[in-house]
C-alpha cells in the first residue's frame, strides 16, 4: 500500500506535464471537488451526520476572497487567512445551532442554513453583485498559472488528508465515532459529545472553504451558484461514487471525485447533454453496480481497513 | 397597509400556496409511505408543466381537458417510474434512493431541454378565469381563486381517500407499520405503486396548472423541490394537514416578506425553515417521535 501510494503521488506530481492545457485544468477540478469531498466525508464517516448544507462553507472560501480581491485589492494568498476564519465562522454559527439535531433533521436543517446563505449572496446586488457574481479575480503570478495553481490544489488535497487522517486516528476521532454509534452511553460516562461533535463539523466545514478558495482561482470568478444546494448534492454524489462506507473515507471521495469530473470532460467534449449522461451513468450504476466505483475494490479495502482498526486498538 | 393591498398580497400568497400544496403533498406522501427522500419531485412538477404546453401547444383554449390528460400521465409515469427504476432500491440503503432520484432528476430536467428547448415556456389564462377579479377595490387576476379551488378540491379529495377509504387505510398503515401490513397478507409493493403514481400525479397536476402563472424552464425543477422540502419540513414529514399549513405559510411568508423586503423575501423563507428545524424538529403539525431522536 506505501508503494502505491508514493506511485500514485509521482505520477500526479508528473500529471501536469504529460496533460494537454485543457487536461490540466480538468485535473486542477478534480483535485478541488476531491478535496472538498475528503472534507465532507470527514463528517459523514466520522460523525454519521450527512450535511447538506457544505455548499455554504465551499462559498464562503470563495466569496470571501473574491470580495478581498476585488473590493479592497487584496492578493490571493493574503486572502487565504481571511476566507478560512470567515468560512471558520460561518460553520461555527451553523454548526452551533445544527449538531443538536441529528438525521434527515440534521440533514434538512444544514440545507436550510445554506440555501439561507445562498439567497442573501443571490439578491444582495450591493455587496455580493447578485447573480452577476464577482468576475475577474485573478491570482497574481505562478499561482494564476495552470502549472501553478494544480501544484498548489495538490499540496491541499494531500496535506488536508494527512491532517484528517491524523484527526481520526487521535482520541478525539475514536471518540467521534464512539458518539456515531452511541451518544446516549458517551454522554453518560461524561464525554461533551456536543462540543466534539461541533468541533468536527467546524474542521469539515472550513476544510471545505480551502477548497472553495480554490476553486475560486480555477474559475477566476465567484458566482451564487458555488453555494446552491446543487453544488452539496454534487460533493455528495461524488463521495457516493466513490462508495463512501465502503472503500477508506479518504480514498473512496478522491476516486469519485476524479472519476465524475474526468467523464465530465470527456462527455462535454462531445455534447452538451451532461447532465443526461450523468443521470443514466447513475442510474445505471445504481441499477447494475450497487457497490459504486470504489466498490470493485471495496473488498479488499474492508479488510484493510478492519485489520488497520486491529492494528492501532493494540498500539 | 391598506386593506386592498393586503388583499391582493395574501391571494398572491394563497395562489403559491395552492401549487406548493399540490407541489409537495406528493413529496410527503412518499417519504411517508415508502420512506424515500424524492429529489426528482420537482422534476415531475416541471414535467407535468411542459406535458400540458405540449398538449395545448401553448394555446390556452385547451387548457381545463388537456390538464387532466396531463395529470392522468403523469400518473402513469410515476406508476411506471416506481415499477421499474425504484422498486429494486427500496430495500437498499439511503443512499441509493438518493443517487437514483437525484440521476432521475439530472435525466428529466436534460431530456425536457431536448424536446421543449431552454426558453420560459408559458400560457395565457384558461378560458374562464380570464379577466381580473375586483375584491374590496383591489383587483387580482381570478385564475388565482381558480387555483385556489383546484387545490382545495384535490386536497379535500386526497383527504377522503386517505380516510374514507379501504385503501387510503392500506396507505396510512404502511406509513405506521410495513411489516405487520406484509404480515397481514396485504400487497405492500402495489401499495407502493399506487402512493408514488398518486404522489407523481400531484406534482405533474401542480405543475400543469401553475403553467398560467409561472412560465416554466428547465430551472424549474431544482427550485420546485427545495419549495416542496421546505413546505414538507415546515409542517411535518407525511401529514397532509401538515403540507397544507406549510404551503400555506410558506406562500404568504413570501407575497407578506416580498412586500416589506422584496429582494430578500426568499431569505424569510429559509428563516422559517430553519427556526421550525430548531424549535419544533418534526414540523407544525407532525407527530413528535416516540424516542427523541
Amino acid at each position: 500500500m506505501k508503494f502505491a501510494t508514493i506511485a500514485v503521488l509521482l505520477s500526479l506530481l508528473l500529471l501536469p506535464w504529460l496533460l494537454p492545457a485543457y487536461g490540466v485544468q480538468v485535473a486542477i477540478q478534480a483535485l478541488v471537488l476531491a478535496g472538498f469531498a475528503v472534507s465532507f466525508n470527514f463528517l459523514f464517516q466520522n460523525v454519521g451526520l450527512l450535511s447538506f448544507g457544505h455548499a455554504a462553507f465551499f462559498g464562503a472560501g470563495a466569496y470571501t476572497a473574491a470580495l478581498l480581491m476585488s473590493k479592497r485589492d487584496w492578493s490571493y494568498l493574503a486572502a487565504l487567512p481571511v476566507a478560512l476564519a470567515a468560512t471558520a465562522l460561518v460553520a461555527l454559527v451553523i454548526g452551533f445551532l445544527s449538531v443538536r439535531l441529528t438525521k434527515i433533521y440534521f440533514t434538512m436543517l444544514t440545507l436550510a442554513f445554506a440555501q439561507m446563505l445562498w439567497a442573501v449572496v443571490h439578491r444582495w446586488y450591493n455587496f455580493t453583485g447578485g447573480d452577476n457574481g464577482i468576475t475577474n479575480v485573478r491570482p497574481a503570478g505562478l499561482l494564476g498559472t495552470a502549472h501553478g495553481l494544480y501544484y498548489l490544489s495538490l499540496a491541499c488535497v494531500v496535506l488536508v488528508i494527512l491532517l484528517l487522517r491524523v484527526v481520526s486516528r487521535s482520541p478525539a476521532g475514536y471518540t467521534l465515532r464512539a458518539i456515531r454509534d452511541n451518544p446516549v452511553r458517551l454522554a453518560a460516562i461524561g464525554v461533551s459529545t456536543f462540543e466534539h461533535v461541533l468541533a468536527a463539523f467546524v474542521l469539515s466545514g472550513t476544510l471545505s472553504g480551502l477548497f472553495g478558495f480554490l476553486q475560486l482561482a480555477w474559475q477566476r470568478s465567484a458566482f451564487p451558484d458555488l453555494l446552491y444546494w446543487t453544488t452539496s448534492a454534487q460533493v455528495i454524489i461524488a463521495v457516493i461514487l466513490g462508495g463512501s462506507g465502503f472503500a477508506k473515507w479518504d480514498y473512496g471521495p478522491v476516486a469519485g471525485a476524479a472519476v465524475l469530473v474526468s467523464a465530465q470532460a470527456v462527455v462535454q467534449s462531445h455534447t452538451q447533454y451532461w447532465p443526461l449522461a450523468l443521470g443514466l451513468i447513475l442510474l445505471a450504476l445504481v441499477l447494475f453496480f450497487p457497490a459504486g466505483v470504489a466498490g470493485l475494490f471495496s473488498r479488499a479495502h474492508r479488510r484493510r481497513e478492519h485489520e488497520d482498526e486491529l492494528d492501532h486498538a493494540a498500539a | 397597509m391598506t386593506p386592498s393591498l393586503f388583499l391582493l398580497e395574501f391571494m398572491t400568497g394563497l395562489a403559491s400556496a395552492s401549487s406548493l400544496f399540490l407541489l409537495a403533498a406528493g413529496l410527503s406522501l412518499i417519504f411517508g409511505a415508502l420512506g424515500v427522500v424524492n429529489f426528482a419531485h420537482g422534476s415531475f412538477y416541471m414535467l407535468g408543466a411542459y406535458l400540458l404546453f405540449w398538449l395545448t401547444r401553448g394555446d390556452a383554449a385547451g387548457f381545463w381537458h388537456y390538464l387532466l390528460v396531463a395529470a392522468a400521465a403523469s400518473v402513469v409515469i410515476g406508476a411506471a417510474v416506481e415499477r421499474i427504476i425504484l422498486r429494486p432500491v427500496l430495500r437498499r440503503p439511503e443512499h441509493f434512493q438518493i443517487l437514483l432520484t437525484y440521476a432521475l432528476l439530472l435525466v428529466i430536467a436534460d431530456v425536457c431541454r431536448l424536446a421543449f428547448g431552454s426558453d420560459y415556456k408559458s400560457i395565457s389564462m384558461p378560458p374562464g378565469f380570464t379577466g381580473p377579479v375586483f375584491l374590496l377595490g383591489s383587483a387580482f387576476p381570478a385564475y388565482y381563486a381558480g387555483l385556489v379551488g383546484l387545490a382545495g378540491a384535490a386536497a379535500a379529495l386526497l383527504w377522503l381517500f386517505l380516510h374514507r377509504t379501504r385503501f387510503g387505510l392500506l396507505v396510512r398503515a404502511v406509513t405506521q407499520d410495513r411489516e405487520m401490513l406484509e404480515t397481514l397478507g396485504v400487497n405492500v409493493p402495489a401499495v407502493f405503486t399506487v402512493v408514488f403514481a398518486l404522489g407523481i400525479g400531484l406534482a405533474g397536476f401542480g405543475g400543469a396548472v401553475s403553467l398560467p402563472l409561472q412560465s416554466m424552464s428547465t430551472d424549474v425543477a431544482v427550485d420546485a423541490v427545495i419549495s416542496a422540502f421546505i413546505v414538507v419540513v415546515v409542517g411535518g414529514l407525511g401529514s397532509i394537514w401538515g403540507a397544507l399549513a406549510g404551503a400555506f405559510l410558506i406562500g404568504e411568508v413570501q407575497a407578506f416578506g416580498a412586500l416589506w423586503l422584496p429582494e430578500f423575501s426568499i431569505v424569510f423563507v429559509y428563516l422559517l425553515m430553519a427556526l421550525v428545524l430548531l424549535f419544533r424538529p418534526w414540523g407544525l403539525l407532525g407527530r413528535a417521535p416516540a424516542v427523541r431522536t
